[in-house]
């Protein structure tokens, strides 16, 4: 009853650390060919659950599967799947070739030198590192080691690419470059990625599927959009992007607006027709962010919130000031009703 | 600008202690062996001033010794990174840090007693009364350990172990886990792992206390002479009756100069070999 | 059918190494095989409210002592301070040759060296030590030595040094371990090479293995021929692998049983006798040493004045009896015999017969410096 489609999958799995439980129960399936991200703050179990599927660690209870095969158990060495390491883990006493063809070399048989200073260089090509073969490691910059240790793993044509934070130790705009880059790769290769991250934008810029976790469980697994327009709860609302929330119809439950669907306009007159909520607001703060401006303002009824206005308004009404009396309205589409978990 | 000068000032002043330590302590004794080397020994015993080459001409009357320094002094070394590196292994990778400073101490806590006491424990334990008491009462007789180079050798691996161990449990504790983990995640069986990433990261420690022991090793005459009983005879042992038996001052001096030669040229060679080998001298230091 | 175990129980071992660590071992050579050369200890330090005796008033500094381990009384050192306020800083060396070689070095500040016989002409010849100004030491009596030990202390009718203690080298033998029965130097090489091969030590010392293998091929003590030199290397070369150790510290072997015959000085064999009855000391029928320790002043010496005042005190006979019942080395003085109790002097291993002494020789002042008997010496122990 395994979906054929997915190549790594949990079932039940928990994992417990004494007392401390950091994976508890959960079901998943990356599905063969997707790039799927595992969202969560630090300690939710997203590291933990790579790890189960790297073989790092062992379930405590539940099966993983992988590509259909009950690997529950087996150790990493025997495991189809490579790992990039959040440092990346390049062995320092080796050469860029020499880390590269570290899977290669471990294979029984063993390939020959010619196909393995092949397969490297198609590798190093593959990341744009051609050349670089025999520099070391600590020779190089952030950036490039981190792509050596994708060429290291995605030489063995893994069944997965495990992927633990691998940016986070790049600077911004780099991110952003190989974010890109991470993407065009997993397109180019057609090999399943599966990336950790404890960064809300990155995991709805890149992957096709993202799985939130918290504390130990699976909360919401869908695309970027579902989950952005329809979280299942409070906390899938509060970590995929920004909102505001509001009192819910009863204390279980809460209104969340996302501040991009709220109007704004000089006066209550000044809004656009339709609006199932008009506020006079007074503006309290005000930040610009380019395509944007966030303004913070408050009402007497809701209190303070947060508002996205689009530059295109802006040019309409102009920049409302700090203090000004102005106008606030959403329609009844943006209003959503969340359990307040 | 009176900014510049000062820096090097107190640069000097720091370096002061140790170079005044190295000049006076070092090259100085280092050059009155060489000079004495070339001397002549006074009819009563000592030096008188000569320029001879005949000290250097008769270091072949040595030869026994240097053979078995130059042998056993390398076996031993190896035996005791044998010995140390599993110990070393299990308190940087297997022992929970709690347990670590408590056992690091216990591997220090020979030192804490005399080295002479030590060695006589040694002289009865590899003695007729000890373990080859022992096997007899398990039928297998005359075994004989003391005395031999076999007694020089656990001699060695024992009194140097506190030596080796450190420097090789730092270098494993400094060992990124990560490594490992990698290495099982592009495949590597668990002896693979060790062979290819463990081992050679831990070179460097490796090599750092075998200079250790091997130095002490070359230089020593109390292990040879309490656990070799006078049958195993080390450069030192001759160095010892050179200058405080018979005398000879010269000869001592030129037997010393050679043994200080070869120790240097040893060591250079292996710290090459070792460092370029293993391609860690970076890692080493980082 | 219950039977003592062979090896040895936990706390014979524990017995054995306090034994070593007070310090039961060789005289000569302990801390020579230690390398450590010298050992200092300062005795007594300032002790304040003893007046110096009027004899030895206006004493100062500190009395430099260089002598043996394990060979002076301790009580005796502290009264010597208490009486003249000198407190004594005691050195103690591996073997002549090593004094020799300090002293050789230079600036020492020593005050009182205790040489043995053979070397006193050489400290003497190097002008290192001091002809003896009997005067001022009047508790010494020349007329109440045994004559035999006031000749190598005299030189040219000069005394430079006066005896301390005597003894003899020979051999000892475990009787509970061996049935044969050696009675002289001859036997004890045909042993070591036959029925007790990988049981015999001889000692890490030119004078006295070299020495005791020539008696046994009927040549002097003290030979340098280089022909009998010859002949000695080959005996030697022959019996060292059937040696079971070439060490002058061989009573832990003997104790614990690796070895059951030894080369042997009086005094490890009285110590030896003394714990276990079945080690029998002989001395050679074909020869063998005898020798004789003596006090001297050191040439030039910082402390002269107190130097004197400690040899009049030390020989002093009821002082000297009590040094002889600490360290157990026969005494060279009639006075200080009259006061040693019977169970010393009926020791026939502290006083062997008159007619088993007259074979034996002193050693002789050239073995000292002869490099052919070092070089001997040295290829022995690496063969």
């Amino acid at each position: 009853m395994s979906d054929t489609s997915s190549v790594i999958e949990f079932r039940k799995v928990t994992k417990r650390f004494g007392d401390v439980v950091a994976v508890a129960g959960n079901d998943l399936a990356v599905r063969a060919g997707e790039f799927m991200s595992i969202l969560g703050p630090s300690g939710c179990g997203k590291t933990t659950s790579l790890r189960m599927m790297a073989g790092f660690e062992q379930p405590s209870s539940g099966e993983v599967f992988i590509r259909g095969e009950n690997v529950t158990g087996v150790p990493a060495y025997r495991r189809p799947v490579n790992m990039v390491f959040q440092h990346y883990a390049l062995f320092p006493h080796l050469s860029v070739a020499d880390n590269v063809s570290y899977g290669l070399r471990q294979r029984n048989p063993k390939p020959s030198k010619a196909e393995i200073d092949r397969a490297v260089d198609g590798a190093l090509a593959m990341v744009r590192l051609e050349g670089y073969g025999k520099r070391r490691s600590y020779e190089l910059s952030g950036g490039q080691q981190q792509r050596v240790a994708l060429a290291r793993a995605l030489i063995n044509r893994p069944a997965v690419l495990l992927l633990d934070e691998p940016l986070a130790a790049l600077d911004r705009k780099l991110r952003r470059d190989m974010q890109i880059e991470l993407q065009n790769l997993q397109r180019d290769v057609g090999i399943t990625f599966l990336l950790v991250t404890h960064d809300q934008e990155e995991a709805l810029s890149m992957s096709g599927r993202v799985c939130v976790m918290r504390e130990g469980r699976i909360v919401q697994t869908g695309s970027p959009r579902e989950l952005y327009d329809q979280p299942v709860n409070r906390y899938v609302a509060d970590f995929v992007g920004k909102t505001n929330f509001f009192a819910g119809p009863s204390p279980a439950e809460v209104l969340s607006i996302r501040p991009e669907q709220i109007e704004i306009a000089t006066s209550l007159s000044a809004l656009p027709e339709g609006l199932m909520a008009r506020l006079p607001v007074r503006v309290l703060n005000r930040i610009f962010l380019g395509e944007h401006t966030e303004y913070v303002v408050v009402s007497e009824k809701l209190g303070e919130f947060m508002v996205m206005a689009p530059r295109k308004s802006e040019r309409d009404a102009g920049v409302y000031d700090i203090g000004d009396m102005i106008a606030a309205g959403w329609r009844a589409e943006a209003e959503r009703i969340l359990p307040n978990t | 600008m009176t900014t510049t000068p000062r820096p090097k000032l107190v640069t000097a002043l720091l370096l002061a202690p140790a170079g005044l330590f190295f000049v006076f302590l070092l090259l100085a004794p280092l050059a009155v062996v060489l000079l004495f080397s070339f001397g002549e020994r006074a009819p009563a015993g000592g030096y008188v001033p000569a320029f001879t080459l005949q000290n250097y001409m008769d270091l072949p009357a040595r030869g026994k010794a240097f053979f078995n320094t130059l042998t056993l002094a390398p076996f031993g070394t190896l035996l005791t990174a044998l010995f140390a590196f599993p110990m070393a292994y299990f308190l940087a990778v297997k022992t929970s840090p709690g347990w670590r400073v408590a056992l690091l101490i216990l591997v220090m806590a020979p030192f804490w007693t005399s080295q002479l006491l030590r060695y006589y424990a040694w002289m009865m334990i590899l003695g007729n009364k000890g373990i080859p008491g022992w096997l007899a009462t398990l039928g297998i007789a005359d075994v004989r350990i003391i005395n031999t180079p076999w007694a020089v050798l656990i001699g060695a691996v024992y009194g140097f172990l506190p030596l080796m161990v450190p420097p090789i449990y730092v270098s494993l504790e400094k060992l990124d886990k990560r490594l490992l983990e990698a290495s099982a995640d592009l495949g590597a069986t668990p002896i693979r792992t060790f062979l290819q990433v463990t081992l050679p990261l831990a070179l460097p420690g490796v090599a750092t206390g075998s200079m250790l022991v091997f130095i002490l090793l070359m230089g020593d005459y109390i292990l040879p002479q309490f656990l070799g009983g006078g049958k195993v005879f080390f450069i030192g042992n001759a160095l010892v009756d050179l200058f405080l038996q018979s005398r000879n001052w010269p000869f001592g001096a030129a037997v010393s100069v050679a043994l200080v030669a070869i120790m240097f040229v040893t060591i250079y060679v292996y710290m090459r070999f070792v460092l370029s080998k293993s391609g860690t001298r970076r890692a080493a230091l980082v | 059918m219950t039977k003592t175990p062979d090896y040895f129980p936990a706390r014979n071992f524990i017995d054995e190494l306090r034994r070593y660590q007070k310090g039961s071992v060789t005289r000569r050579h302990f801390l020579g095989v230690t390398g450590l050369g010298l050992a200092t200890a300062v005795l007594g330090g300032a002790v304040p409210g003893l007046r110096p005796r009027k004899a030895y008033a206006g004493l100062t500094g500190t009395l430099n002592v260089t002598t043996w381990p394990n060979y002076f009384s301790q009580e005796n050192y502290d009264n010597f301070t208490k009486q003249t306020g000198v407190p004594i800083n005691i050195n103690v060396f591996g073997s002549n040759e090593e004094m020799l070689a300090k002293l050789q070095a230079g600036s020492t500040g020593w005050d009182v060296l205790v040489p043995t016989n053979y070397t006193i002409s050489t400290y003497k010849s190097l002008d290192l030590i001091e002809p003896l100004d009997l005067k001022l030491f009047p508790n010494y009596d020349p007329a109440q030595q045994d004559p035999r030990f006031l000749g190598p202390g005299t030189i040219d009718g000069v005394t430079y040094a006066v005896p301390k203690d005597w003894g003899t080298t020979g051999f000892i033998v475990n009787t509970k371990s061996t049935t044969e029965n050696p009675a002289s130097w001859k036997d004890f090489f045909a042993l070591a090479q036959g029925p007790l091969s990988g049981k015999a030590t001889v000692h890490d010392y030119q004078l006295t293995t070299i020495g005791s293998a020539a008696k046994s091929l009927g040549y002097s003590f003290n030979t340098v021929d280089p022909k009998e030199l010859a002949e000695i290397e080959k005996l030697l070369v022959a019996t060292k692998p059937h040696l079971f150790a070439v060490t002058s510290d061989y009573q832990p072997a003997m104790r614990n049983g690796d070895a059951a015959m030894a080369m042997c000085w009086t005094n490890d064999a009285a110590q030896l006798n003394r714990d276990l009855p079945e080690m029998s000391y002989r001395l050679g029928k074909d020869g063998g040493e005898i020798w004789v320790d003596h006090y001297a002043v050191i040439k030039g010496a910082p402390n002269r004045d107190a130097a004197y005042a400690f040899l009049d005190f030390i020989l002093t006979p009821s002082i000297n009896a009590k040094e002889i019942e600490a360290h157990g080395t026969p005494t060279t003085d009639a006075r200080v015999l009259k006061l040693l109790p019977e169970s010393i002097l009926k020791n026939p291993i502290l006083y062997p017969a008159a007619g088993q002494l007259s074979v034996l020789e002193y050693g002789a002042a050239e073995t000292l410096t002869n490099p052919d008997r070092a070089e001997l010496m040295a290829r022995f122990k690496s063969a």
